[in-house]
C-alpha cells in the first residue's frame, strides 16, 4: 500500500542534516521503497510503498524510526524523537457510557469524551492532510485523520449526543442487518462483522472499517466521543471485501495492528482537539484492554546469522542495528536474545526475522556477490530429456518451415469440441473467451488461422497441455503437438510427410497409418499398437494434425548402430503394377517385402489411375545378384501379388 | 603391337585435347575406350601374342588405358571450368537466392532456450510443473495462511470443481513458486537446483499483464546458501542474458514465502545507471527473490536448521521486453498469433 509523507512532518520526528533526496534513497536501500518525491508548495512529499507485513510504517512515526536507524549506516546523523504525549489530570468522573466488549472481536478501546467546538481546522492542519492525500472535513474528523496518519492507529469519532444511549455493544452482525454508512451508502451485511450496538438493537458504528451516518459529527456537535478501537484483523478483511470498502482505517485494520498505539493515539487525540478545537474532557478517559499484547522474545544463533548472509558482521554490531530499530538485546554465548517492541509482535516470528532486520540496515549493498557451489544434483541423459527433445522438434519444424504460435490454455465455449459436461471450467473467468480449459490444440490454431486471414498460405505449430478431467484429482496435463497448413488445395499428404519425417528424426520406426475412426479425410496413426493421434484434411485448403507428444518423447532416441556397408551391388528396377485404386499401397508393398529378403526397399514411385510404380531394390549379402536370381524374385512378387489382389504387371 | 598402342595414345591425346565440348569428349572416349573403341580391341588382341611378350605389353596397355583415361578428366573439368565462366557471364548475382524453407519459433520458446542455457552452466536442472494446481502448494505451503490479504496481489483464478479437504480448491496457478514445494517432494534432500519454468495465470489483462503467461524460477537449496549466494545468481543472469556492463541490486521487500524478501532492480541498460526518463534514477525493477521462508521448507519436507535456500522468480514475458532494442511495447501482442509479428523474429 502506498501512503504519502510530508517532509516537514517527519522531521518533527527524525532529526538530521540529509536531504530529502537522501532519506529517500537510503530508505530505499535498507527499509521501504520510496517511489518519488513531490514538491507542493515549498513542501516535500514522500510516496512510500508500504509492504503487508509492516503496517507500523504507516505512520510519520514508523517511518522516522526507520529513517533515523538507517541514515547512520551511511555516516549520516539522525535522531528519533518519539512521540510524548501530554498526560491529563485525572478527573474523578467516570464516563456515562456502559462499553460492552467482546474480547474475540476488540483487542482495545481507548476512549474519551470532550466537548468540542466544531468549525474548520487551522491551516497547517488542513494543507498537511490535503498534501498527504486525506480530504480535510471539518476539525473534528480532521484529528482521527491525522491521528492516524501520524501515529498509525485508525481512530473514529462519534457525536456523543447523537448515539443517545447508556450503553454501546460491541457484539457481531447477524445477516440482513442493515447500516447507512456516513457517505450516505447502504449495505446489507453478510453477518460477523464488527459493529457497535447502542443497546437498542441499532448499529452506529462498524467498526475499524467506516462510521454509520447515524452517530457522525455533524455542524451541531458539542460533544464527542473520541474512540479508538483495536480489532481482530480477519474481521476486519472479511467486512472491507465483502462491503467494498477499502478505507485507510479498512486496508490498515486488517493488518495486526500493535494495541499499545492506541493509547498514544487515544492522548495524541486529546491533545489535538484541546488545541484546534476547544476541546475539554468532560470524563477520564477510559481504557478497555482484555487482549494486552504479551512480551515476546526470539533467539537467534549468531551461526544462523553468518549461515543467511553470508558474511560474519561482529555481535556489536548487530547488537546496535536491533537496538536502534527497538529491539532490546542481550548477548550470551554466541545467542542473541532478542525483545520485541510491541509494534513489530505481529511480524518479528522467528530468528529469519530478525537476520532480516540485522541485514537490510547492515546494508545489502555491502554483501559480495558469488555464485553457489557446483554440486551434483542428477546425472543429465540428453536422449530421455524432454526438453531436449521439445526443443529438438520445434527447430526442426521450424526449419521446414513451420511458424511456432502460442494460443491460450483457456477457451470459449463456442470453440470447445464434445460435451461441456467433461470440461474443465474457470470458476471465474475473466471473459467468455477463456472459459474452459482445452482438450485439444486444434480449435484454437484454426482461430488463428482466422485471425490472420490476410495470408493465403500459412503454415503453424504449437506444442502445449490438454488437460483432461479426473474424479478426485488434479486434471491430466498431457503435452500435445499439432499443427495446421493453410494453402490452395493443399495435400493430405503434405502433413503425413511432416509426420513421417518427424517421427523419423526421433529414430521412431513402426508407424503406421489406419483409417480414421472419426470420419472424414483423415488418418488415424499408430506406433506399433499405440495410438499417436490423427491427421485431418478439414477442407481444399486446409489439413491439420495433431499427436501426443509425451508418446513421440518416450519412443524418440538417439541410438545408433552401425550396420556394415554393403559389400555387393545393388540391382534397381522399377515394377509397373495394374491394381485396383481401392486397395492400400501399404497393403501391395508389405506383400512385396514378404516375398523374400533379398528385397532391400520398395517405394512408391508413382501413381496415375489404377497403374502404380513402385521401386524396388535387390540386393544379396553372399554376392553378385544375378538376372536369373532376379526374375525369380520378380516373378514370385507377381505371382502374389496376382492372387492377393488380382494386380498384374503393366505391358 | 606396341607401335599400334603407341598411336593410339597419341591420336586419343591430340583428340581429347582438341574436343570444344562434352558431346565431343564422350564421343572420343567412346572411339577409343568403348565397347568397340580401338584400344578396347586392340586389347583383346592380347592374348594372340607369345606369351613371353604378354606381360610387357599388357603393362604398356594398361599405361596407355590410364594415360587415356586421366587426360578425358582432366578435359572434362577444364570444359566444365570454361562453363562455368561462359555461365557466369551470363548470370546476374544480385538476384534473389534460392531460399531453404524457414519459419520461425516464437519468442516465447526464444527467450526460454536462452535462460534455460544460461542456468544449465551454473548446473540447475530444468523442471516443468503442474498449470493447474491445488491451493496447498500455490499458497499454504508457501506460507499462505487462509484468507490472508497478501493472497489478493496474486488475482486467482478458480476452477468450478469441489475442493479438496486437505488441499484447498483448485486453481491455475498464479506463480511457479509452487514448484518449489513441487521439487523439495520430488528430490526430498538437498542439493537442490532448480530452474522451473511453466505457464502461469492472472486474472489480469492489459499493457503489461496478459491473463497467461510465463515464468522462470529458481530454488536453490543446500547447507549454507546465504544471501551472497543469490547475488551472485542475479548478477550472472543479469550479465548473461543483458549485457556484460549490466548490474543488480536487491532492496529491501515482502513475500511470504521469503524471510529476508526481496526486490531486484537491474541497473538501466540506457543510460548505464546515470537515469534517465525510461528508469527510475538509474534502476529498473526486474522481479522478486528471498531467502526461503523456514516455513516453507517444513512444507517440503526439509529441515530449516540444516538447510537454506534461496529462490527468485520472474516474468518471461518481462525480461524479453526488457530485452535490449526489442521495443515491444504492449505485452498482448505476444499472444495474437498475429504473423506479421512472429515472421518478425
Amino acid at each position: 500500500m502506498n501512503i504519502k509523507i510530508i517532509d516537514s512532518w517527519l522531521r518533527e520526528y527524525l532529526i538530521t542534516k540529509a536531504s530529502a533526496e537522501v532519506i529517500a534513497e537510503k530508505l530505499s536501500l535498507c527499509s521501504v521503497s520510496v517511489e518519488k518525491i513531490e514538491k507542493i508548495d515549498g513542501d516535500l512529499i514522500y510516496d512510500v510503498e508500504i509492504t503487508s507485513n509492516r503496517p507500523d510504517l504507516m505512520s510519520v512515526i514508523g517511518i522516522a524510526r526507520e529513517a533515523a536507524a538507517v541514515l547512520p549506516q551511511f555516516g549520516i546523523d539522525a535522531k528519533f524523537i518519539p512521540l510524548e504525549p501530554t498526560k491529563n489530570k485525572k478527573l474523578g468522573k467516570e464516563l456515562p457510557l456502559e462499553i460492552v466488549n467482546n474480547p474475540k472481536l476488540v483487542n482495545r478501546i481507548c476512549t474519551a469524551l470532550m466537548s468540542v467546538k466544531i468549525g474548520n481546522s487551522p491551516r497547517f492542519i488542513k494543507e498537511r492532510l490535503e498534501k498527504s492525500g486525506i480530504r480535510s472535513l471539518n476539525n473534528l474528523v480532521d484529528v482521527t485523520n491525522y491521528v492516524m496518519r501520524e501515529v498509525g492507529h485508525p481512530a473514529h469519532v462519534f457525536d456523543f449526543d447523537r448515539l443517545n444511549s447508556k450503553k454501546l455493544i460491541i457484539r457481531e452482525s447477524k445477516k440482513g442487518e442493515r447500516i447507512i454508512t456516513l457517505d450516505e451508502k447502504l449495505h446489507v451485511l453478510e453477518g460477523g462483522d464488527i459493529v457497535a450496538d447502542n443497546g437498542n438493537g441499532q448499529i452506529v458504528d462498524l467498526l475499524g472499517v467506516m462510521g454509520t451516518a447515524n452517530s457522525i459529527v455533524t455542524d451541531q456537535t458539542k460533544k464527542i466521543l473520541y474512540f479508538i478501537d483495536n480489532n481482530e484483523p480477519y474481521h476486519i478483511r472479511k467486512t472491507s471485501m465483502n462491503n467494498g470498502i477499502r478505507t485507510e482505517a479498512a486496508i490498515i485494520n486488517e493488518k495486526e495492528i500493535d494495541p499499545e498505539l492506541a493509547k498514544i493515539a487515544l492522548l495524541r487525540g486529546i491533545e489535538l482537539y484541546r488545541k484546534i478545537a476547544d476541546g475539554e474532557l468532560i470524563a477520564d478517559a477510559n481504557d478497555i484492554y482484555p487482549n494486552k499484547t504479551r512480551p515476546k522474545t526470539v533467539n537467534v544463533f549468531k551461526s544462523k546469522i553468518d549461515t543467511v548472509i553470508g558474511i560474519d558482521i561482529p555481535l556489536e554490531e548487530c547488537e546496535k542495528i536491533l537496538e536502534k530499530l527497538g529491539f532490546r538485546v542481550k548477548v550470551k554465548n554466541q545467542i542473541l536474545s532478542v525483545d520485541i517492541p510491541s509494534q513489530r509482535i505481529a511480524d518479528i516470528l522467528n530468528q529469519e526475522d530478525i537476520i532480516e532486520e540485522i541485514a537490510r540496515i547492515f546494508g545489502y549493498h555491502k554483501l559480495p556477490s558469488m555464485l553457489p557451489p557446483l554440486v551434483e544434483v542428477e546425472s543429465y541423459h540428453m536422449d530421455k530429456n524432454e526438453f531436449y527433445w521439445e526443443n529438438r522438434v520445434k527447430n526442426t519444424l521450424k526449419n521446414w518451415g513451420l511458424t511456432e504460435v502460442y494460443t491460450y490454455s483457456m477457451i470459449s465455449e463456442e470453440i470447445f469440441e464434445g460435451p461441456t459436461e467433461n470440461a474443465i471450467k474457470l470458476k471465474n473467468p475473466l471473459n467468455e473467451d477463456l472459459v474452459y480449459l482445452r482438450k485439444t490444440l486444434i480449435p484454437s490454431l484454426l482461430e488463428v488461422v482466422k485471425n490472420n486471414k490476410k495470408n493465403e498460405q500459412l503454415k503453424i505449430f504449437e506444442i502445449s497441455n490438454i488437460y483432461e478431467k479426473r474424479v478426485g484429482d488434479l486434471p491430466k496435463e498431457i503435452r500435445m503437438i499439432a499443427g495446421v497448413i493453410k494453402r490452395p488445395n493443399v495435400s493430405f499428404f503434405e502433413a503425413k510427410g511432416i509426420a513421417e519425417q518427424l517421427l523419423n528424426t526421433c529414430n521412431i520406426k513402426n508407424v503406421t497409418f489406419k483409417t480414421s475412426e472419426h470420419g472424414g479425410i483423415a488418418s488415424s496413426v499408430y506406433i506399433e499398437e499405440d495410438y499417436l493421434g490423427e491427421i485431418e484434411l478439414l477442407d481444399s485448403n486446409i489439413v491439420d494434425f495433431e499427436f501426443n507428444f509425451e508418446k513421440i518423447i518416450k519412443l524418440a532416441n538417439l541410438s545408433k548402430v552401425y550396420k556394415p556397408l554393403a559389400k555387393y551391388p545393388p540391382v534397381i528396377e522399377d515394377l509397373s503394377i495394374i491394381a485396383n485404386e481401392n486397395i492400400k499401397t501399404a497393403d501391395i508393398i508389405e506383400e512385396i517385402y514378404a516375398q523374400n529378403e533379398l528385397i532391400k526397399e520398395v517405394t512408391l514411385l508413382d501413381q496415375y489411375q489404377d497403374t502404380r510404380t513402385f521401386h524396388i531394390i535387390y540386393r544379396s549379402e553372399e554376392g553378385n545378384l544375378t538376372a536369373d536370381q532376379v526374375k525369380k524374385v520378380r516373378e514370385k512378387v507377381l505371382t502374389a501379388l496376382e492372387a492377393k489382389f488380382h494386380a498384374k504387371l503393366k505391358k | 603391337m606396341e607401335d599400334e598402342l603407341l598411336g593410339i595414345k597419341n591420336t586419343a591425346i591430340s583428340l581429347i585435347l582438341d574436343s570444344k565440348d562434352q558431346k565431343e569428349l564422350e564421343e572420343v572416349m567412346l572411339q577409343f575406350l568403348g565397347r568397340s573403341g580401338r584400344l578396347t580391341l586392340s586389347l583383346k588382341e592380347l592374348p594372340k601374342l607369345p606369351i613371353e611378350k604378354r606381360a610387357e605389353v599388357g603393362t604398356l596397355a594398361n599405361d596407355v588405358k590410364k594415360t587415356i583415361e586421366e587426360a578425358i578428366d582432366r578435359k572434362r573439368d577444364e570444359l566444365s571450368h570454361h562453363k562455368l565462366t561462359e555461365k557466369r557471364k551470363k548470370i546476374d548475382i544480385t538476384n534473389p537466392g534460392i531460399l531453404p524453407p524457414l519459419g520461425h519459433l516464437h519468442l516465447i520458446t526464444q527467450a526460454i532456450e536462452e535462460i534455460t542455457t544460461i542456468f544449465a552452466q551454473i548446473g540447475c536442472t530444468r523442471v516443468r510443473y503442474p498449470e493447474v494446481e491445488w491451493d496447498w502448494y500455490a499458497f499454504e505451503a508457501l506460507n499462505f495462511p487462509d484468507n490472508h490479504p497478501a493472497r489478493d496481489d496474486w488475482e486467482t483464478f478458480f476452477i468450478k470443481t469441489e475442493a479438496n479437504p486437505k488441499k484447498g480448491p483448485m486453481i491455475l496457478t498464479p506463480h511457479t513458486s509452487s514448484g518449489q514445494i513441487r521439487e523439495m517432494e520430488r528430490k526430498q534432500k538437498p542439493p537442490i537446483r532448480m530452474l522451473n519454468i511453466a505457464k502461469c495465470y492472472r486474472r489480469q489483462s492489459d499493457v503489461s499483464h496478459t491473463p497467461m503467461f510465463h515464468q522462470f524460477e529458481g530454488l536453490v537449496v543446500d547447507k549454507n546458501i546465504s544471501i551472497t549466494h543469490l547475488k551472485g545468481t542475479l548478477d550472472y543472469f543479469a550479465k548473461s542474458y543483458f549485457g556484460e556492463n549490466r548490474k543488480t541490486r536487491i532492496r529491501p521487500y515482502h513475500f511470504q514465502f521469503t524471510e529476508p524478501s526481496f526486490e531486484v532492480d537491474i541497473s538501466c541498460g540506457i543510460c548505464n545507471g546515470k537515469g534517465c526518463k525510461l528508469c527510475k534514477e538509474g534502476w529498473l525493477e526486474l522481479g522478486g527473490a528471498g531467502m526461503v521462508h523456514p516455513n516453507v521448507l517444513k512444507a517440503g519436507g526439509i529441515d530449516p536448521n540444516i538447510y537454506t535456500g534461496f529462490a527468485f522468480g520472474w516474468g518471461v514475458e518481462r525480461v524479453l521486453m526488457m530485452k535490449a532494442g526489442i521495443k515491444i511495447d504492449d505485452l498482448r501482442i505476444l499472444y495474437s498469433n498475429k504473423l506479421e509479428f512472429l515472421e518478425q523474429f
